[in-house]
């Protein structure tokens, strides 16, 4: 290995990518797009979802004071975003309503409802009072056909409920012992996202920009003048590197200022790790690449890898959701490790201290991706 | 040594297809050689046996004194210039910026690099250093990949189709110099589909599917046979080897 080689042929490169509009649009631009379309797109909260409430209550008094629950909670719906409510007269139109796809579910609200309320929070009602409110049932029934809409259909419902009748219970959520009091799911996804991005673009561009040197000849005429695989492999993976040092920037740029991500722990060690991941990514577009026999057959073998690394990297759903005989997979990937080191840095404020194992196994695979493309890059056939 | 490049009952293919053939070959140092055949003969295959890029089924090569690709053999390194039949050249790089990065690979100094590239640059009829490749004509590439080979002044050239597209005048011109670079000393293996051109080499090899037809001095050649012209020996050593 002879360094002035290596940055010799680190310096041509990074000539040749800096003149590369294209390239430099797909590295920096491109993975811009994608986590600004995932910000926007992914795990906001559904709004304004047509919803059917039948009010049927013909409420009650309370200390001389006229009440109905069934008003009050068809008002705590209109104020709130997620639901546009309808009113109908009979449960059947609302059946029919949401059977025609008009709305997204039904809430009945029978006739007794308050007095039946009243009567279970009243010290001096009889047995048989009691049994008889027991038997007053709201009715909610839901288009389930969207799981994410039905949830959040539920919880808007079970909201202006607990609001109306005040209801507290003993259970206090308020004080989490790391992240928001309310989280986003954009703050468990972005650090996927940035996992997702960062992995995939620095394996395509390597893969895509080396397959070409070993098919226009260039390369050989490279190996012709001495020059070895090693120095090869390690002046790309150098160019490749500055890329790399913009696009992670642009990466965290947008989602902490763009989304406005928490980040309770050390940006530098984000930093740091979406290099090491993206290294390692880089590593394996050039061990891809020194291995496809041609530039189709290159995006063949990089294509797939999109997708482990999206589904079982714990990148959009936890990964303690996979089942065990799968999982130990999960733990295997670099990419699993730097999701959820980017989560505990950026929302738990984790350090070095409790982070390292993302750091050893991420440098661990850069190292045999590296180790496996100078190999199979041999000068001799 | 006096002979540059000695090849010995050569075999190497792709798959299971044999693209050279128990091949004999001798190159004499300090001589222009010419390898002449239609294209799919072999020729560039052989070539890259030469430089170590492809590895012998079968046979023995010696290029330089050694096997090349073995540790510490010349050949690949600086001892050889090679200019590759497909141009090979970085297109978003300038012509001073291609030529830099080689004389970096092969650690001319900047004096020496400065005085190269003028050079070049008047012999080869180049456009001013900084234009960039991409840009280029077919066959101002072509030149510019021959500075590439000729830039280190390197003991073997081996140069692949190096005058397609170049005009009648400048073809000359390369014949010439390659003839001044044989006379220092240095070996020169080229390439060519223009068969008349090769009669100023000192030895041509006639190949066709995989092995050479014959081997010698163009004007014995054709003495032998009286023929007027290069490609009417080629031919009939053609269609000798078919009725054979």
């Amino acid at each position: 290995m002879r360094p002035p080689i290596v940055a010799t042929v680190a310096r041509r490169k990074l000539t040749s990518l800096r003149r590369d509009r294209r390239t430099m649009a797909f590295v920096l631009l491109l993975p811009m797009l994608q986590i600004v379309l995932f910000g926007i797109a992914i795990g906001g909260d559904p709004t304004d979802l047509p919803f059917a409430v039948v009010n049927h209550d013909a409420g009650d008094e309370l200390l001389g004071e006229p009440v109905n629950l069934g008003v009050a909670v068809t008002a705590e719906l209109r104020a709130s975003e997620t639901v546009t409510v309808r009113e109908y007269a009979t449960v059947a139109e609302a059946v029919a309503a949401v059977e025609a796809g008009e709305a997204w579910g039904v809430l009945y609200l029978p006739q007794n409802l308050t007095t039946a309320l009243l009567t279970l929070a009243r010290e001096n009602a009889t047995a048989g009072e009691l049994a008889a409110a027991q038997a007053v049932k709201v009715e909610l029934r839901l288009d389930n056909s969207n799981q994410q809409i039905a949830l959040a259909l539920s919880r808007t419902v079970q909201q202006a409920f607990a609001d109306v009748s005040g209801t507290q219970t003993p259970l206090d959520t308020t004080q989490p012992i790391y992240g928001e009091n309310d989280p986003a799911f954009i703050d468990f996804l972005a650090p996927g996202i940035i996992t997702l991005v960062c992995f995939v673009f620095s394996m395509l561009l390597t893969t895509m920009s080396f397959v070409n040197e070993r098919y226009d000849g260039t390369l050989d005429r490279v190996f012709a003048a001495g020059v070895r695989p090693a120095e090869v492999v390690l002046g790309h993976l150098l160019a490749m590197s500055t890329l790399l040092v913009g696009q992670v920037v642009v990466l965290l740029a947008v989602a902490f200022w763009g989304f406005a991500i928490p980040l309770e722990g050390s940006l530098v060690l984000v930093f740091a790790l979406g290099l090491l991941m993206g290294l390692g990514a880089m590593a394996l577009g050039l061990l891809i690449s020194s291995r496809a026999r041609s530039e189709f057959q290159a995006m063949q073998i990089a294509l797939p890898v999109f997708f482990p690394v999206l589904l079982i990297s714990g990148v959009l759903w936890p990964v303690q959701a996979i089942p065990g005989w799968l999982q130990w997979v999960s733990w295997l990937l670099p990419t699993t490790w730097a999701a959820e080191a980017f989560r505990s840095i950026m929302i738990r404020g984790w350090s070095v201290a409790e982070v390292w194992p993302a750091f050893a196994v991420n440098a661990a695979w850069t190292a045999l991706f590296l180790t496996l493309a100078v190999r199979s890059l041999r000068t001799r056939e | 040594m006096d002979t540059a490049v000695a090849i010995q009952s050569l075999v190497r293919g792709y798959g299971a297809l044999k693209v050279i053939d128990r091949l004999d070959m001798r190159v004499p140092t300090g001589s222009i050689y010419g390898l002449l055949g239609p294209s799919g003969c072999g020729k560039t295959t052989l070539l890259r046996v030469m430089l170590g890029r492809l590895a012998p089924w079968a046979g023995s090569v010696d290029v330089l004194g050694a096997n090349p690709g073995a540790r510490g053999a010349p050949v690949p390194g600086s001892a050889v210039g090679y200019a590759p039949q497909e141009l090979a050249l970085y297109n978003d790089l300038s012509i001073h910026e291609t030529l830099l990065f080689h004389a970096r690979l092969h650690g001319l100094g900047d004096e020496t690099f400065a005085e190269r590239l003028a050079w070049l640059i008047e012999f080869l009829d180049l456009p001013e250093a900084g234009s960039v490749v991409g840009r280029l004509s077919g066959g101002q590439k072509r030149r510019v990949s021959l500075a590439v080979a000729l830039l280190h002044q390197p003991r073997l050239l081996l140069l692949d189709e190096p005058t397609v597209g170049v005009d009648p005048e400048l073809r000359t011109r390369i014949w010439s110099h390659l003839t001044e670079v044989a006379d220092g000393g240095s070996t020169v293996i080229i390439t060519t589909h223009y068969i008349e051109e090769a009669r100023r080499a000192h030895r041509v090899g006639l190949m066709r599917h995989g092995v050479l037809l014959a081997e010698d001095d163009p004007q014995t050649l054709m003495a032998e046979r009286g023929d007027a012209t290069l490609e009417e020996t080629f031919l009939a050593l053609c269609r000798r080897e078919v009725a054979a």
